[in-house]
């Protein structure tokens, strides 16, 4: 209990962004407890944290399942800020939530003006399949533009939904290696980037 | 007696007065004694009672607090269905009245319960609060109370805060230790994010405000309080939106109601907010429990809490086809966890430097872990809060000069006793409870080794030493733990290096002493006679060869070889118990045996070669069948070294001396 974190295993901080009722909280739920569940109820803001091994080694993973819905996309910026990785999530069978990745796409490089950030476009409620409103090519295509991978899951059955955590988890994770072996270039490389957001803001 | 114990109770009671009339009644010391008894018990009677008393009116008070939040919550809603209820009659009113005056009075009614409220709150943010100057007219009051912020790293809290929202500004105040508030910042309800921590290593109803100057956790007291929290940031997020609508013919409390059932249904870490269908098939306390254990918990109804959860999770299996099933089920699983995470600290923490207060301080906790079937973790922690207890009080008995040997094995047996009365059924942990004692074994061998056993101790002492731990060792085997042989083991490199030296030692001082070679002179009747019987007490007797008052016809050497070496007879028997040790000690014997016999004058001194021969022969036939005899009858073993060195010895002398031995039997002095 008295264990302080930061000097337990690593926390890689993943976030759940994409329309309202795609299925984040699903995603969310069916990963930290195994189980899904039915009843639709917007989510606000919630955070999980969850002890994992990865590779071998134990870790905590730290989500933040945000609220899809527009009102709340004033202050989605105050959330995104926190993140080190991003599940995008939109519906295989709501076209409508697949043309809004673009826009949450957009929205997290402005934030973390970082066009590398671990980043993992997830088509869910793959077992839907018959009411399948996105082709296929047309997702993968969209993941290559932005160099991300592509995954199709689905809450109800479990379907690729530790895939995607860990998956994800994995980016982040040689993304921090990689940060802190940074060599000089890189540190000025960074110098630049927070000057950058400097003028921004 | 109790007539003569009211005057304890007497306002003017002194002690002197008391005391001296007490003197006066009594008769004799027996009588004083009796009194002292009769009050000493009365004390004793006292002290309990009042033990009794204060413990019933903490209960008392626990009980009361709980009441009084019951009832302030029941007044809460009160005040809502009371406000509700009036707007319900004004409307009813003004359906009367024509329809075009029927929204002003409405409109009407409602500001004025609002503009009660605002500037209530106004009110109570001028008064309480220090240090905060901005205005508040003109702005709606929506929620106020207490939080506790936690660090965002180890989840401690940090310091009490409390918090006033209003429809555009939240106000962040300290709770100082007066009850005070002190203005710590203000927040625009507009560009703040609120996050509900849903699931955070155990940490319960906290949520994090992200503002703009970073990011703060805050923690409520109870379930509800949070979500009413996260409701009311949010009416502030979207207040303007609201007020939009608003305008309409609803006024504020229907918007309100239409919120609550959102509130009591968010998916799984809600507990009293099942889903409406299914309150009708889950029993109001099996959807309540998790709550009601966290209470029990707090309150350290330990027991209570584990009937609870017992109980709960017999009903859910019986019932696991309510669709809720496992959502309860996970939360009752969390709480399960957390009272045993409660319980292992409770037990951790018992350890006291008197192991049967800590024995009796673990039964507790011990029993419920035990009863929740977390036996392994249960008997480590228990096995580890002994360790201390022991390891405490053996260096204590050490600093005392006491006896540190019986002290430990008393402590195992009583650990041991105790430890299988609780885990009898599972032998994981008998195995751990043999673990454990070898590991205490081991220190106490090497504490018995460090202090006791060093280099240069006399053979007595160490076979004193040995003696006592062995005596009690082998009384372990009672209770079925059998740990002589690990014991023998530990201490067995040091005894035998203990016994080399010793043989050294001994070997040394052999015919070290000026000797004379002839009778031995102890000079007074007495002297002869307290010599006699020391040797009788060691077994051998040596009367047969006094001569005279005051002689003994022997060499002085000779004398105190005999004393000598029967006590290190008996001192080598007791360590040669263990088969182990047997062989260097019959070496020593023998060896220090040989030295003795081979004991010659210098060749230059003028002695009776017979006188020479004879101290030789009665060494061989009188003391070494002694010697060999005692050690069989203390040790229980056969000295074999020491027979076969009678058997070559005899034949030496006995072949070409036969003559002189009836020379000496007949010889006068």
């Amino acid at each position: 209990m008295s264990k302080k974190p930061t000097a337990g295993p690593a926390l890689h901080k993943v976030i759940m962004v994409g329309s309202g009722g795609v299925g984040k909280s699903a995603l969310t739920l069916q990963f930290m407890y195994d189980e899904f569940v039915e009843d639709y109820e917007p989510t606000k803001a919630d955070s999980y944290r969850k002890k994992v091994v990865l590779d071998g080694e134990e870790v905590q993973i730290d989500i933040l399942d945000t609220a899809g819905q527009e009102d709340y996309a004033a202050i989605r910026d105050n959330y995104f800020r926190s993140g080190e990785g991003f599940l995008c999530v939109f519906s295989i069978t709501d076209d409508e939530s697949f043309q809004a990745t673009q826009e949450f796409r957009e929205q997290i490089l402005r934030v973390k003006n970082d066009e590398s950030i671990p980043f993992l476009l997830v088509g869910n409620k793959c077992d839907l399949n018959d009411k399948r409103k996105v082709p296929l090519n047309e997702c993968q295509l969209r993941a290559q533009q932005w160099s991300v991978p592509y995954v199709e899951t689905s809450a109800k059955t479990r379907e690729n939904v530790d895939k995607v955590f860990f998956d994800l988890m994995r980016e982040i994770r040689s993304r921090k290696t990689e940060d802190s072996k940074a060599t000089s270039g890189r540190a000025k490389d960074r110098c630049k980037k927070r000057r950058l957001k400097c003028t921004l803001l | 007696m109790t007539q003569s114990m009211k005057e304890f109770d007497d306002f003017n009671f002194s002690v002197d007065k008391y005391t001296k009339e007490l003197t006066r009644e009594c008769v004799g010391g027996s009588d004083l004694q009796q009194r002292k008894k009769e009050i000493e018990a009365y004390s004793e009677q006292t002290s309990a009672t009042l033990k009794q008393t204060c413990k019933r009116n903490y209960m008392k008070f626990i009980e009361t607090a709980k009441e009084i939040t019951h009832l302030e919550s029941e007044m809460y809603q009160l005040s809502h269905i009371l406000i509700e209820q009036r707007n319900i009659l004004a409307s009813l009113t003004d359906g009367k009245t024509s329809s075009n005056l029927k929204a002003e009075s409405v409109e009407a009614d409602n500001a004025t319960t609002e503009d009660l409220e605002n500037s209530h709150a106004t009110r109570a943010v001028k008064e309480m609060v220090q240090g905060f100057n901005g205005n508040l007219e003109g702005k709606t009051f929506l929620n106020e109370g207490a939080l506790i912020e936690l660090d965002p790293n180890d989840y401690r809290p940090i310091q009490r805060v409390f918090f006033f929202l209003f429809n555009d500004v939240l106000i962040v105040c300290k709770v100082k230790h007066d009850k005070r508030l002190e203005f710590l910042s203000e927040y625009d309800p507009k560009k703040i994010a609120v996050i509900n921590i849903r699931d955070l290593d155990g940490v319960k109803n906290a949520i994090s405000i992200i503002t703009t100057d970073g990011s703060k956790m805050y923690q409520s007291i109870t379930a509800a309080g949070k979500s009413e929290w996260i409701e009311k940031l949010n009416e502030a997020f979207r207040f303007d939106q609201l007020k939009k609508t608003k305008k309409g013919p609803a006024p504020q409390p229907p918007t309100r109601v239409k919120q609550q059932p959102k509130s009591e249904t968010p998916p799984p870490s809600h507990s009293p907010a099942e889903p409406k269908s299914l309150e009708d098939e889950t029993p109001e306390w099996v959807s309540t429990a998790s709550e009601e254990i966290q209470t029990l918990i707090a309150q350290r109804h330990f027991e209570d809490a584990q009937a609870l959860i017992k109980r709960t999770q017999d009903y859910l299996r019986l019932n696991n086809k309510l669709p809720s099933a496992t959502i309860i089920e996970r939360k009752v699983k969390e709480q399960e966890l957390k009272l045993t995470n409660v319980l292992l600290k409770e037990l951790s923490n018992s350890h006291n430097r008197n192991l049967q207060i800590a024995l009796r301080a673990v039964k507790r906790p011990l029993k419920i872990l035990v009863e929740m079937g977390r036996f392994r973790q249960a008997s480590a922690t228990l096995l580890k809060v002994c360790t201390v207890s022991l390891r405490v009080a053996q260096r204590e008995a050490r600093r005392n000069n006491a006896e540190i040997s019986e002290l430990f094995f008393c402590d195992l047996t009583q650990v041991a006793c105790d430890f299988l009365n609780a885990f009898e059924e599972q032998p994981a942990c008998v195995s751990a409870l043999v673990v454990w004692c070898n590991a205490e074994l081991q220190y106490f061998a090497s504490q018995l080794i460090k202090h006791y056993l060093t280099k240069g101790t006399a053979l007595e002492a160490v076979a004193k030493c040995v003696e006592r731990v062995r005596k009690p060792s082998t009384k372990l085997t009672e209770i079925g733990l059998d740990i002589s042989y690990h014991l023998e083991g530990l201490l067995r490199t040091t005894l035998e290096s203990l016994i080399e030296e010793s043989k050294q030692r001994l070997l040394d001082t052999v015919g070290r002493t000026e000797e004379s070679w002839q009778p031995h002179n102890l000079h007074t009747k007495s002297n002869l006679k307290r010599m006699l019987l020391e040797l009788d007490s060691l077994g051998i007797d040596v009367r047969a060869q006094t001569t005279g008052d005051t002689w003994i016809n022997l060499t002085q050497s000779t004398v105190v070889f005999i004393r000598h070496f029967l006590q290190l007879t008996e001192h080598c028997a007791c360590l040669a118990k263990c088969e182990t040790l047997l062989q260097s000690l019959e070496l020593l014997l023998r060896d220090l045996f040989v030295a003795q016999h081979a004991l010659k004058p210098p060749s230059d001194m003028a002695v009776d070669p017979n006188f020479v021969m004879k101290n030789k022969i009665f060494l061989v036939d009188n003391l070494l069948p002694i010697a060999i005899e005692k050690f069989r009858h203390i040790s229980g073993r056969q000295c074999d070294s020491l027979r076969e060195l009678q058997t070559k010895l005899a034949r030496q002398q006995g072949a070409p001396l036969p003559k002189q031995r009836s020379v000496y039997t007949t010889d006068v002095f």
